[in-house]
């Protein structure tokens, strides 16, 4: 196979975009992608301070990288979840990333927070990844705010966004609808929220961090289904393949007519106020934030446990 | 002899007879786009012949967790 635009030997083959690249053609046709996307849905500007989440995945890795390139002005911020071995790991990755590359990176460890996820595991009856995903978006939230970011960057590809556009579709949830897309703006004291890589497909991103040497590593979450095609993306995956660029046309529809409409039915309804929480200051609707009640519970199941050891 | 370690699970196959990257693929139950296919950290589209002796690895793309 060859490179469209010069003809060397092809390194990677793309149908939804009917090309194939080298490794120089294919890297900027990656980075005109991110570029494109951030100026024409009005991601980022260029005088924006841009918290980047990094999981320690290919993923967000990359969207650093790529927007570091672009240059932006880029802190990392990674999540020690407290997970044994696969938070080593992903940590200590993340850290030689951004330290090979001269990146700031701030870290914040759930176990100083005294929320481990293992510890919220044993107390809080409820799914840990709902859980777990929630304090990962309190402590990114927080950072943002209290350091002055302008926004908030995080790694989701086109194939996230599909599966969790498909999601809220076949639920018909309204809220979700009127602003699921790759730019939240800032508001109700958030950063605003972007996800540059809203363009490029898991498979694209992949090819993207392996030819720019990003670091691979795979210890996965032990409380993760370790599936590799889970539900919507492997309905999404047939799709593309009968159809190339079928998941392209989606997303963009969907930005394009969809979410407007359903912002407009959003816009009659909203009736709720958002005040800081009464005991961490975290902007809330509810007085006291969801994380301040979760750390409450959490202390309860601790207290009666002790008092159960007692006895 | 063709060795082909798979990721992320770890596993490694070993296939007497290959002939391209298509066919390895089709075998793995993969399709083009679902995985990265690396031989001597160069990157192989799905038309690349491949030789007895070849060390490949599969990276599967699809993020989890
Ligand atoms: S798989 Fe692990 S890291 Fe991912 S959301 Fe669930 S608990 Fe958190
Ligand atoms: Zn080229
Ligand atoms: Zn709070």
């Amino acid at each position: 196979m060859k490179c469209k635009v010069c003809k060397a030997k092809a390194v990677a083959a793309l149908p939804s975009h009917n090309a194939a690249f080298c490794k120089e053609h294919f890297n900027s046709f990656f980075m005109k992608q991110i570029a494109q996307g951030i100026k024409r849905r009005n991601l980022l500007e260029r005088d924006d301070k841009v918290l980047v989440a990094l999981s320690g995945g290919k993923d967000s890795l990359g969207l650093m990288y790529a927007l570091a390139e672009l240059g932006y002005n880029v802190t990392g911020l990674h999540i020690d979840l407290g997970i044994f071995e696969s938070s080593i790991k992903a940590r200590s990755v993340v850290e030689d990333f951004c330290k090979s590359k001269g990146y700031p990176l701030r870290v914040v460890e759930l176990e100083k927070e005294g929320v481990p996820i293992p510890l919220i595991k044993k107390h809080i009856r409820r799914p840990i990844c709902a859980i777990c995903g929630k304090f990962k978006r309190h402590y990114f939230n927080k950072v943002a705010i209290e350091e002055g970011n302008t926004a908030l960057a995080t790694g989701h590809n086109l194939d996230d966004e599909i599966a969790r556009l498909f999601a809220n579709t076949l639920r018909w949830d309204q809220g979700y609808l009127s602003d699921q897309g790759p730019v939240l703006p800032a508001e109700n004291g958030f950063a605003k929220k972007v996800k540059p890589l809203f363009r490029v497909t898991e498979y694209e991103s992949a090819i993207f961090s392996f030819l720019a040497d990003i670091p691979y590593h795979h210890l996965p979450c032990p409380y993760s289904s370790g599936a590799s095609f889970t539900g919507h993306k492997m309905l999404w995956r047939d799709m593309e393949l009968r159809s190339p660029g079928t998941k392209r046309a989606f997303y963009k529809g969907f930005l394009d007519r969809g979410r407007p409409a359903f912002a407009a039915l959003e816009k009659e309804e909203k009736d709720y106020e958002i005040n800081p929480c009464t005991e961490c200051g975290y902007p809330t609707s509810a007085g006291v934030c969801s994380i301040c009640r979760l750390k409450r519970q959490m202390q309860e199941s601790m207290e009666q446990e002790a008092a159960k050891g007692a006895e | 002899m063709v060795i082909v370690k798979i990721e992320p699970e770890g596993q490694t196959v070993e296939y007497t007879k290959l002939n391209t990257v298509l066919q390895l693929l089709n075998k793995q139950g993969l399709h083009h786009t679902d995985a990265l296919v690396i031989r001597n950290g160069e990157l192989l589209t799905q038309d690349e012949q491949i030789r007895q002796g070849d060390e490949i690895e599969i990276r599967k793309v699809v993020s989890v967790g």
